[in-house]
């Protein structure tokens, strides 16, 4: 039996906003969806459920709106949720202390989160909550073997990758390589509609941290698509022998 | 002032030192080997790649009381190291930035948000910096420093065994032409048919994630986006690539985009100068050989 957390982020459907002629992102009726690595650390822990059997707790640090994240979570396979509220923006420090204080309450021999989340993308929260905690973190895995007590991992790194291993319990973050996280069926999410999620609340507020601007890039594209490939290839050439001499 | 610059990749601390440089003395940490001439360090701490990140993490802790900014580059290790040593020592974090500046008590940083969709511009009390990779091209800052071992602390992970990827360590932040395929290019023995294009352009090749990451098609010091290298060379080629939002991220700064891919409705198509609709293996040949004449 490997009890395992999971640490789930609640994000706007990134791909779906926009941003106005200023720049400005246009975040009214835009729908909140699982963050990406979110998705493939639910994936990473529900596979060690089925293979070890035990139970999965997933953590959000969210607002109210958490609720619909966690339901799909529940039908991804998540046993028990928590919902933590107040969350008011990026703040990793934040985050991780609203996390840890009910993580310390539950017992577990893993806690899975992803490497990096799709939005903010700090890459904090695996050091954090590891420091946090204070047990060894295993980073950035695309593959998680235990044997007893003892979790492997090979960590995905930059130039090479590294083959660990650690005593549970441990902290695993994992790539967005590691799994395709599955799609529940419909049944299976109309039954996570009816499970309980135990909310709490926390001041997730700060002051140390002040936005000046948070603004889309212009973008100067010409632009210049050719369907018909021929013309398209005669204007790249050109262009290849102007700019590359 | 004084910062601590950290990384486990010589190319990167340098860039780091390069960010950094002119605002104050700076000692540095390398985890694994090295040639630190003319780095610009006063001290180079050195910790054997073999060190596991919190080990590392509680010899920085020792030393950093010295310092006024850690300032570290983002690789995997380095972002661990960052989150310990921020919640030991409870200085908040400015994560993933291109741009460092310090005006009084704040640091004053740029990063993109939304997944690269905007760039965030904030003024923090952070004293831990997490640098973007590929951000600043490197320079020879001169002096060269001397070297100390780090004294590192206990770990309780084990680290086994290192597999090196393939490829080697490229400079794409430097490439004038980077041509650069993404999940279209099919498979690894395909990169082969478009190397003649970077050959005759005198380019780099570069890829998506998927292709340096999941595939492991190119070594990952080749991937570029919000998670990779940030490259603005003269000609940008992207072939199969379908330019999600991360992807942008990485070579927007481009002065020329060129894109090639079967789907006309691919994202890419709104952020390239010049468009083709068509398929790789047809297109790239006919360029070539247009190119030689
Ligand atoms: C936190 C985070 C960080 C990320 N960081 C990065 C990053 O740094 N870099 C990055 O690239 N991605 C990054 N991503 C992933 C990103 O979201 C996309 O998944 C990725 O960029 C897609 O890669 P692709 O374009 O190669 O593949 P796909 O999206 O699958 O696109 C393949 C394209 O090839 C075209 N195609 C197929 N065959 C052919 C052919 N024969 N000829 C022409 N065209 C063809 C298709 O039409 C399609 O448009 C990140 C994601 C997250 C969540
Ligand atoms: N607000 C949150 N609530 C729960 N988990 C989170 C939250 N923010 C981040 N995480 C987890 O931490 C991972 C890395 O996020 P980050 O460190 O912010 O890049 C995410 O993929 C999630 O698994």
């Amino acid at each position: 039996m490997v009890n395992v957390v999971v640490l789930i982020k609640q994000i706007i459907d990134i791909d779906q906003m926009k941003t106005d002629s200023e720049g400005k992102p246009i975040l009214t009726g835009i729908p909140y969806r699982l963050e990406n690595l979110s998705k493939n650390a639910i994936e990473a822990a529900v596979r060690i459920k089925e293979k070890n059997g035990g139970k999965v707790t997933g953590i959000i640090f969210g607002t109210e709106a958490g609720t619909s994240a966690m339901k799909e979570s529940y039908a991804m396979g998540v046993d028990e949720g928590i919902l933590i509220t107040g969350y008011k923006g990026s703040n990793p420090q934040v985050t991780a202390k609203a996390i840890l204080t009910y993580l310390k309450q539950i017992q577990f021999d893993m806690v899975i989160l992803g490497d990096q989340s799709a939005d903010s993308y700090t890459g904090m929260l695996p050091g954090l909550i590891s420091a946090g905690l204070g047990i060894p973190l295993l980073g950035n895995a695309n593959n998680i073997a235990i044997d007893g007590k003892t979790v492997r991992i090979t960590q995905v790194g930059e130039a090479e990758n590294v083959e660990m291993e650690a005593e549970m319990p441990v902290v695993v973050s994992v790539t967005q390589e590691i799994n395709e996280p599955r799609l529940p069926p419909v049944l299976q999410i109309m039954a996570a509609g009816r499970k309980p999620i135990r909310t709490e609340k926390f001041d997730g507020s700060f002051n140390n941290v002040n936005v000046i601007s948070n603004l889309a890039p212009k973008s100067e594209r010409k632009r210049k698509v050719f369907e018909k490939v021929d013309e398209g290839i005669a204007e790249v050439v050109k262009v290849l022998k102007e700019e590359v001499r | 002032m004084k910062f601590l610059t950290v990384s486990d990749d010589i190319n990167f601390l340098r860039q780091v030192n390069t960010l950094v440089s002119g605002k104050g003395d700076i000692d540095s940490v390398l985890i694994g080997e090295g040639d630190a001439k003319g780095l610009g360090s006063h001290v180079l701490y050195k910790a054997k790649r073999e060190t596991p990140f919190d080990a590392v993490s509680e010899g920085i802790l020792k030393i950093a009381g010295n310092y006024d900014y850690i300032v570290i580059g983002s690789t995997e290790i380095g972002r661990e190291i960052a989150g310990y040593l921020s919640f030991k020592t409870g200085f908040y974090a400015a994560t993933e930035v291109f741009f460092l500046d310090f005006s009084g008590q704040k640091t004053h940083t740029k990063r993109f948000f939304f997944g690269g969709k905007t760039v965030i511009e904030e003024e923090s009390d952070a004293r831990i910096i997490t640098v973007a990779p590929g951000v600043i091209e490197a320079k020879d800052l001169g002096s060269t420093p001397e070297a100390r071992d780090l004294e590192v602390g206990q770990s309780r992970i084990k680290i086994t065994k290192f597999v090196s990827k393939a490829g080697g360590s490229v400079r794409l932040e430097d490439a004038k032409v980077i041509v650069s395929v993404g999940r279209g290019i099919g498979s690894k023995d395909n990169i082969a048919k478009i190397e003649p294009l970077a050959k005759a352009l005198n380019g780099e090749i570069a890829g998506s994630r998927p292709v340096c990451m999941d595939y492991g098609w190119l070594s990952e010091d080749r991937q570029v986006g919000l998670s990779g290298k940030k490259v603005s060379p003269k000609v940008y080629i992207a072939l199969g690539i379908s330019g999600q939002i991360q992807h942008i991220a990485g070579m927007r700064n481009s002065k020329t985009v060129i894109a090639i891919n079967k789907d006309k409705n691919a994202p890419i198509f709104q952020e390239c100068d010049y468009g083709i609709v068509g398929d790789i293996f047809t297109v790239v040949p006919k360029i070539l050989e247009q190119l030689k004449q």
